[in-house]
């Protein structure tokens, strides 16, 4: 499969808060343990960038976004530059199923916050068999 | 009589999801800021910043700030110049550990072997040593 036929998972991997580590470790670990033929990321920071090559990489291939705060800034940025965006994956709402479980850090999880990690993974690697072969 | 400003430095990683040198900036961006220096220097979140987010604009075209890009797109870099101006330093990963190394695969968190350690603390020390010289010049206005 080539890369273009993958679907995109873009996590925001936001900087200041575990939520955003957390979104981007599950997009790492669904795409490159999970279902690593049938998807990819791209760095949101290149697509938002305006970056032509970026951008064609998700006009034609559904995308599923995964976002730390309630901002939704992958989710938001990505339909802006164009991508069909398939499912918007918001790690607090996984969090919250998890209750009492302290992920950790912006720098590192604990165990539980691998846990949930595995979780919003496994969610995503559903999405991706789901929707993979659609295209837009 | 004036009081002096209270100086935070930005420091802006690009986080990159595709690539080694992300993570690398990532990592030593959050090292920056949890254990070097962190009553001086905050971190504005990209995402956020690009996706119109006024309160890290002006931030950055208020306070020196620091770009950390984990390669030669420079991702960081240019979205602060495109909306908040000139960045006070810029660090591309890609020059500390190679273009090769960087644009190799991403990395999680789980898998960092006591090399990439190596890279995140050369990381580090390069974004240290540009606050080093950013913070004299403040101390000097």
């Amino acid at each position: 499969m080539s890369n273009n036929s993958k679907v995109k998972i873009i996590p925001c991997s936001g900087m200041g808060k575990v939520y955003g580590l957390m979104s981007r470790e599950a997009t790492l670990q669904t795409v490159t343990k999970l279902c690593p033929e049938q998807a990819e990321t791209i760095c949101l920071a290149y697509l938002v960038t305006g970056d032509k090559e970026a951008k064609m990489r998700i006009a034609e291939q559904p995308c599923l976004t995964i976002d730390g705060c309630p901002m939704l800034c992958a989710a938001k940025s990505v339909a802006a530059m164009g991508g069909d965006v398939k499912e918007r994956f918001k790690v607090l709402d996984v969090v919250k199923e998890h209750r009492g479980v302290q992920p950790g850090t912006a720098t590192a999880l604990t165990e539980g916050g691998w846990t949930i990690v595995d979780d919003i993974a496994a969610r995503l690697e559903a999405k991706v068999r789901e929707v993979a072969g659609e295209g837009r | 009589m004036s009081e002096a400003r209270e100086v935070k430095f930005g420091v802006v990683s690009c986080s990159g999801e595709e690539c080694l040198g992300g993570t690398i900036s990532r990592l030593a961006t959050r090292k920056i800021m949890d254990e070097i220096q962190p009553d001086k220097t905050v971190t504005i979140c990209l995402p956020l910043f690009l996706a119109g987010g006024q309160e890290e604009r002006t931030f950055a075209k208020e306070f020196p700030t620091i770009a950390v890009d984990g390669c030669n797109k420079a991702c960081a870099r240019r979205a602060i110049e495109k909306y908040s101006g000139a960045v006070s330093a810029a660090i591309l990963v890609s020059d500390l550990i190679g273009d090769e190394m960087a644009e190799g695969p991403a990395l999680s968190t789980r898998d960092l072997t006591a090399e990439h350690q190596k890279m995140i603390d050369k990381t580090t020390l390069a974004i240290s040593e540009e606050y080093d010289v950013l913070i004299k010049a403040e101390q000097v206005k």
